[in-house]
C-alpha cells in the first residue's frame, strides 16, 4: 500500500511513520492486512485538517489495484465505464 | 485530532530489526533514531515485533512509551545480541492467561502432558509415556547433541561441541559463535510473542527458574528446524562478522517460514494440552477501575 500525502500536519506525519517508510516526501509505503490499512486511513482521515491524502492499495479488480482520497486536490478519481480513474481539474486561480 | 494508537497484530510485523549507536527519540510523533552526525532514521516501530538495541544507542522516555503503545518490545542486547534486559508490553499481561499458565505449571499431571506435546514438536514423533521430566530431558539431551552432529556433518563445519562462555563473548569457536547469535534472535521474538499472547515470559515447563523460562521452552519448539541450520550454513561459509550475517539469514528464515503467524498458536498449542480450561473469573470480582482500550488479538 501506498498513501501520498500534500500538506498534511506534522503530528500525522510522524504517526503514519509509525507503520509506513517514508521514500519521498509525503510518500509512505508499506505491507499490511485489510484491518491495519482502514486502521491506517482512520488516521489520515482523522488528522488530515487542510491537507489532502490519497491512498493506494494491491486488490483483486480488473485493474489490480484500487484508491481512495481525502482532502481538495486538483486530481480528482473519475469513473468512466466501469474504471476508475482521475481528472485534473483547470486551474482557476 | 488523531485516533488513539493501537498495537496491530503481531504476524503483520517484521520480526526484528538491530539498532547500533544512535539516539532514539520522538519527532513529530513518529519513532526515530539520531546518528551522531544528526542523520534522522524513521523506525516503524508499530510494525516491528521487536527492537535489538545494541551498544551505543540511547532511549528517551517519550520513545520507551511509545514503543510501549505501539506494542514493540525493546531488547537491550551486549556484544552480538546477548541479551541484557528487555522492556515492552506487547499485548500485555491478561490476568486470566496468566492464571491458567501458572495453573498448569502447578498441577502435576497438567504439566507433564504439556512437557510431553512440547517434546512431540520438537521431535515430531510420539513421546514414550511413563518418563517423568528429568528422563525426558536427559533422552532429548542425547537428541540435540546428535542434532548438532548431523548439522555440523551436513555443511562441513568442524564440531567439537556446543560451548560459550555468556562473559566472554567471542572466546567461543565460530559455529558456537553463530549459534548464540541465531538464538539470541529466535529469543526476542519469542518473548514478544509469549507477551503479546498475554502469558509470562518466566513460568516455564521444561525450563524453569529464570526470568525467560517458557521464552526458552517455546523458542526449543523452533530452533532446530529454522534457526540452528541457518546458523552452521553462515559457518561454513567462513564469515567475516558471523553474528551480521546470522542475523540476516535468521530474519530471512523467520519470513520464509512465517514464523510470527506460527508462534502464538504453537503457545495455545501446547498449553492446551495440558487438557485444563481457563479459569473463569472468581465469584463476585469487580471489573477493572479503568476499562482497558480495545487491544487488538494477537
Amino acid at each position: 500500500m501506498v498513501v501520498a500525502t500534500e500538506n498534511i500536519p506534522h503530528r500525522l506525519r510522524g504517526r503514519l511513520a509509525l507503520w509506513l517508510i517514508e521514500v519521498r516526501s509525503g510518500v509512505y509505503v508499506g505491507n499490511y492486512s485489510v484491518k491495519v490499512r482502514e486502521m491506517i486511513w482512520d488516521q489520515v482521515a482523522m488528522g488530515v485538517e487542510e491537507g489532502n491524502a490519497v491512498m493506494v492499495w494491491a486488490d483483486q479488480g480488473d485493474a489490480g489495484y484500487n484508491f481512495r482520497t481525502i482532502g481538495q486536490n486538483r486530481r480528482i478519481p473519475k469513473e468512466m465505464d466501469g474504471v476508475k480513474l482521475i481528472s485534473f481539474l483547470p486551474d482557476i486561480s | 485530532m488523531l485516533p488513539h494508537l493501537k498495537s496491530i497484530p503481531l504476524k503483520e510485523r517484521i520480526s526484528l530489526i538491530f539498532l547500533e549507536r544512535g539516539e532514539l527519540d520522538v519527532i513529530d510523533g513518529a519513532f526515530v533514531l539520531v546518528d551522531v552526525n544528526g542523520v534522522r532514521t524513521q523506525i516503524p516501530v508499530g510494525g516491528v515485533a521487536c527492537l535489538m538495541l545494541e551498544p551505543g544507542t540511547r532511549v528517551s522516555h517519550a520513545a520507551v512509551t511509545l514503543a510501549a503503545r505501539v506494542g514493540c518490545l525493546l531488547v537491550w542486547v551486549g556484544e552480538a545480541g546477548v541479551r541484557l534486559y528487555s522492556s515492552g508490553r506487547p499485548g500485555g499481561a491478561r490476568s486470566d492467561r496468566l492464571l491458567y499458565q501458572a495453573r498448569l505449571a502447578l498441577d502435576g499431571p497438567a504439566r507433564q502432558r504439556v512437557v510431553e506435546r512440547m517434546y512431540e514438536i520438537r521431535f515430531g514423533d510420539d513421546v514414550p509415556t511413563g518418563y517423568t521430566v528429568n528422563q525426558l530431558r536427559g533422552m532429548e539431551g542425547a537428541r540435540v547433541k546428535r542434532q548438532y552432529e548431523n548439522l555440523a556433518k551436513k555443511y562441513g563445519v568442524r564440531w567439537t561441541g556446543r560451548r560459550y562462555d555468556a562473559s566472554s563473548w567471542g572466546s567461543g569457536d565460530v559455529p558456537n559463535r553463530c549459534l548464540s547469535s541465531a538464538t539470541a534472535c529466535l529469543y526476542g521474538i519469542c518473548e514478544a510473542a509469549v507477551l503479546a499472547a498475554g502469558y509470562s515470559p518466566a513460568i516455564g515447563f521444561i525450563h524453569t527458574g529464570k526470568p525467560l523460562s517458557f521464552v526458552y521452552d517455546i523458542a526449543d519448539l523452533f530452533k532446530f528446524d529454522l534457526v540452528a541450520p541457518e546458523a552452521f550454513r553462515v559457518a561454513a561459509r567462513r564469515p567475516t562478522d558471523p553474528e551480521q550475517e546470522v542475523r540476516l539469514a535468521c530474519r530471512d528464515a523467520f519470513r520464509k517460514n512465517r514464523i510470527l503467524n506460527r508462534i502464538i498458536p504453537v503457545i495455545e498449542d501446547v498449553l492446551d494440552a495440558g487438557g485444563l480450561d481457563v479459569p473463569e473469573p472468581p465469584e463476585g470480582s469487580l471489573p477493572p477501575a479503568i476499562p482497558e482500550e480495545d487491544i487488538w488479538g494477537p
